[in-house]
């Protein structure tokens, strides 16, 4: 019974305008969304070779003299990334471009701008057309599976034969689920196969593990959306109505709560301004400057002379104020762009209220773009520097001239040879590469929303049922 | 007749589960959201006039003309409550700088490029008024629309409306004014409640041009619901049945909203790349290499340079430096090399500013192009009169930038005739001839540098230009011109269309 209940809905729908409009629409959305992605991409990755090789000529450059890599300052850019089809994560507008030496980095800058003046608009990719326009058609179908039965006089016939209501219910949301499967495996074939007939060298890459975890994910989404048009049908008596009801709920959950985020988090959770950040770094520089007069770094710490062994120099001394003064400069900025990303967070974790927001961000955790993708950037280049110091300090124990003093104070380790001028072999210097971050640890971040999801699809399955139980069919 | 049947139209709509739940829902939204986005409005105002005062109290401290590189601030708009445009995305500020010698490029040195106090929150869409209105208001458009006539096909009652002596058009028409009232409802409260909302708000004043400008955003509102009405009305025309004009509708609702826009941005990037920002860069880069080298060999032909006392000057940043003391044959190379530098500066600072603002060109071309393919949806349209009408547009920022590069005219006017055309040892120095020959026959003393430092006043600096700009209604007006006939245009081409599609419809 169940079976044919599902074959029934199926068909119906098969044969309806509703199908044709959304599969033209969706296959050629997904299709654009590709070719577009197909083109950018390739400039993309042009562009990252290019800084890639430029930055690791000049690093190489440094490589005569060991303490001089420690000055090099890096140009990281994010790595453009096959998956950013699946889910862009807004990552044109997010800073991107790093800079940073052994010892310090600054607050990340918005990479390859470009033009600032145009309207921002959502990215094209996978995730867009799901959480827009596919969700849009999963309502588009579903708004009169229950009510425009009952108009139509067939639902008393149904419910007239064995099957109880809770299989009848089931049987529209599988019949529904399985209909928008279609143009949504369709959609993703056509976008895959272009992307693989484009044979761009990226395509060899494709993580597909984390392909299936976004359709999965699209399912998860979508069954929200199916569910509840079956509440919002089994909760009124025209079909008109109901369309009239999932229409608004789908403008406030789809565009006016993802929206707030930044009101939201501009209102309850201020990052400092520009100004602030810069009197606050200030502030850093002079306490380390006041213990510096108070001697706390030991006599003539903040003596430069050329000569190490004039009496009036202090070696040790004034790495122990170099150093302390970065690691005061490094806190400010940390904490600073710490802030920032917690307030976009808090932004974010608000408008999680609407499922698309965290369908997105799963997507993003999947295709490892998005806000996760800079914080583990920034993570990542951290702990490069602290591999880098590392590197220097141990090639520098070989070297019996040297002071073995590492900081950050270029003229100094080269005056007083605190570090070892000795050249170095570039190929066992640490280089930056980027990494993504293990399946694991991304099905770790994604859990929660995922849970989430799972939790949208409970609530408004159990609304649709207890609806559907109460909904009067005369 | 047409009156009874608007009538009757409208009291039915006005009794609609969707109209309820729209006007409150839009009503809410403002009512929540105004006092956010003008304290948001109010906080910027208190930045800007912190900024403004903590220039003029560095101007108070200038002593050289040198160091005369005063900030220009862009005011906030207090329509950006309405619509926020472009507000907080292009530069708030410019620094009238003339590089580390004067007439160095001529364009300001603006903070082009998003201003984000956080740029991590650029991954959320801008919130105003105008997202409220047209979401939720284009909906409820859309919804009163698709059933008007199809619906009433099937429940037979347009067939005993048109058995009456009344001809189509006037039905048809009744509609359309059924239509206007009951959009206008919720329309006129949410601008009611806006409005006072923004007048109730302490600190937030609005001037009589506010509510020229407040007027024109409520006739705007009124023409994109009503174009939007106009597409329903045209689906439901064009259909025999309710659902597959409703279906309709929402394809052109998403197109309009959603997709034309992010198409015509789309379009416009790829019909019209721009030069990189890395590619314009190394122009510049390269030019500037080719300036300091001849620089450096003009430089040679001067003579020796002799011993300067120099201060960092109250705008601070890179070469923004004065001589407090100088011995006399720095003096004299600082007289030889003026003239030089002047004709340098002359002939590289065109070159520079050709790179500048040809790439500032392509990017507003890419723009303008992007915005003419938006205009086949009433929703870009929409956008852009609003904000042109708010002054957050891109003709006011660049209205404004132009008016920042006359300012900077003005004050390098100024600096030459204060200074003998830069000749005067007054543009780097207030040191006389006799300190600089007592701080060269004291061996460079300090003492001499604190006698110097504490007759050295700040410049009298009653007379300097002062920066103002205001928009004016008529040219927010004029901006707003062409898409707000547009959005008319489109109105009236989609209901002739309808009306045409309604002679036609068969009503049985």
């Amino acid at each position: 019974m169940f079976c044919r209940m599902v074959r029934k809905e199926i068909l119906e729908n098969l044969l309806g305008v509703r199908l044709v409009l959304s599969l033209v629409l969706i296959l050629g959305l997904f299709t654009t969304s590709t070719v577009i992605f197909l083109d950018r991409h390739r400039g993309q990755m042009d562009d990252y070779r290019r800084r890639v090789n430029e930055d690791l000529s000049a690093f190489r450059a440094r490589s005569d003299q060991l303490y001089r890599l420690a000055f090099h300052k890096h140009q990281v850019y994010r790595k453009p990334k096959v998956l950013t089809l699946c889910a862009g994560g807004s990552e044109e507008v997010l800073p991107g471009h790093f800079t940073f030496d052994g010892f310090e980095m600054g607050l990340p800058q918005i990479a390859g701008q470009s033009n600032f003046t145009l309207p921002r608009l959502g990215e094209l990719d996978w995730t867009f057309v799901i959480s827009m326009v596919l969700s849009f058609m999963a309502l588009v179908f579903s708004y009169n599976c229950i009510c425009g039965e009952k108009e139509r006089g067939t639902i008393r016939l149904i419910l007239a034969g064995t099957a109880p209501r809770a299989t009848v219910l089931l049987a529209k949301y599988v019949g529904l689920m399985l209909i928008l499967a279609i143009p949504l495996l369709l959609g993703l074939s056509v976008s895959l196969i272009v992307l693989i007939a484009s044979g761009a060298e990226t395509v060899r890459l494709i993580p597909w593990l984390r392909i299936v975890g976004v359709v999965l994910t699209s399912f998860l989404y979508l069954s929200i959306l199916v569910l509840l048009g079956l509440c919002v049908s089994a909760r009124t008596s025209r079909s008109c109505n109901s369309m009239a009801k999932l229409l608004l709920a789908w403008v406030v959950l789809l565009i006016l709560i993802p929206s707030l985020g930044r009101v939201i988090s501009d209102r309850f959770y201020r990052a400092a301004t520009p100004e602030e950040f810069v009197r606050a770094r200030s502030e850093a520089e002079r306490q380390v400057e006041d213990r510096l007069s108070s001697g706390a770094y030991g006599p003539n710490a903040g003596a430069t002379g050329a000569d190490r062994d004039d009496p009036n120099i202090n070696p040790v001394g004034r790495a122990r104020y170099t150093a302390a003064w970065t690691e005061a400069r490094n806190r400010v900025v940390d904490a600073h762009h710490h802030r920032m990303l917690a307030q976009a967070e808090a932004g974010r974790n608000f408008t999680g209220l609407s499922p698309a927001v965290v369908f997105r961000r799963v997507c993003e955790i999947w295709a490892g773009t998005g806000l996760e993708r800079s914080k583990n950037l920034h993570r990542q280049i951290r702990a490069y520097q602290q591999a880098l110091r590392d590197y220097i300090l141990q090639e520098d124990r070989n070297d019996p001239d040297s002071l073995h003093l590492f900081f950050d104070d270029e003229p100094r380790l080269r005056d007083w040879m605190a570090i070892s001028h000795r050249p170095v072999n570039f190929a066992a210097v640490p280089k930056f590469q980027e990494r993504d971050l293990p399946l694991g640890a991304s099905l770790k971040l994604a859990v929660w929303d995922i849970g989430l999801l799972a939790l949208f699809n409970l609530v408004f399955f159990a609304a649709a049922f207890v609806s559907f139980l109460h909904y009067d069919v005369r | 007749m047409i009156w009874k049947i608007a009538r009757k139209e409208f009291l039915l709509n006005v009794m609609t589960f969707k109209f309820t739940v729209s006007t409150v829902l839009c009503v809410v939204l403002v009512a929540i959201f105004v006092p956010v986005l003008a304290d948001d409005y109010r906080q910027r105002l208190s930045q800007y006039d912190l900024h403004v005062a903590e220039n003029e109290a560095k101007l108070r401290d200038v002593k050289a003309y040198r160091v005369l590189t005063p900030m220009v601030y862009r005011r906030p708009q207090v329509l950006s409550v309405f619509s926020q445009g472009l507000e907080k995305r292009l530069a708030d500020s410019a620094r009238i700088d003339f590089g580390t010698r004067p007439d160095f490029g001529h364009i300001p040195v603006l903070n082009a490029g998003p201003t984000e106090v956080n740029p991590y929150l650029s991954i959320f869409p801008a919130f105003d008024v105008v997202l409220i209105f047209k979401v939720v208001m284009s909906a409820l458009a859309l919804l009163v629309a698709y059933e008007v006539v199809s619906q009433e096909k099937e429940q037979g009652t347009l067939a005993l409306t048109l058995a009456n002596p009344v001809p189509r058009p006037r039905v048809l028409l009744a509609k359309l004014l059924a239509g206007l009232l009951t959009l206008a409802v919720p329309m006129t409260i949410a601008f009611m409640v806006a409005l006072l909302l923004l007048i109730a708000h302490p600190l937030i004043a609005l001037a009589g041009s506010d509510w020229m400008r407040i007027g024109g955003m409520y006739l705007a509102s009124l023409l994109f619901v009503m174009a939007v009405y106009n597409a329903g009305l045209l689906f439901s025309c064009l259909t025999r049945s309710s659902a597959l004009a409703l279906v309709f509708a929402l394809l052109f609702w998403i197109l309009s909203l959603v997709v034309i826009p992010d198409a015509s941005v789309y379009l416009a990037r790829r019909l019209r790349p721009t030069e990189s920002i890395d590619a314009r860069d190394g122009r510049i880069a390269a030019l500037r290499e080719q300036f300091r080298r001849e620089g450096r060999a003009q430089r040679a032909t001067l003579p020796k340079s002799g011993m300067a006392n120099c201060i960092e000057g109250p705008f601070g940043g890179r070469g923004h430096w004065y001589v407090l003391i100088c011995d006399p044959t720095e003096a004299e190379r600082w007289k030889q090399s003026a003239p030089l530098e002047i004709s340098l500066n002359s002939k590289y600072a065109p070159k520079f500013r050709d790179i500048e603002l040809s790439h500032l060109r392509s990017l507003l071309r890419q723009t303008s192009l992007a915005k003419a393919l938006g205009r086949i949806s009433p929703t870009c349209l929409y956008d852009n009169t609003m904000s042109a009408l708010a002054g957050t547009n891109l003709a006011d920022f660049g209205t404004w930038t132009q008016r920042v590069a006359l300012y900077r005219e003005n004050i390098l006017a100024y600096i030459r005739n204060k200074t003998d055309n830069l000749r005067s040892p007054l543009f780097i120095t207030q040191c006389t001839a006799a300190d600089r020959r007592a701080y060269l026959e004291s061996g460079w003393s300090d003492e001499v540098v604190k006698a110097v430092e504490k007759r050295t006043r700040p410049l009298n600096l009653a007379d300097l230009p002062r920066f103002t700009y205001t928009t004016g209604i008529v040219a927010g007006l004029r901006r707003a011109a062409p898409d707000l006939f547009l959005l008319f245009v489109s109105n009236i081409v989609m209901f002739s269309l309808s009306f045409v599609a309604f002679l036609r419809y068969d009503v049985r």
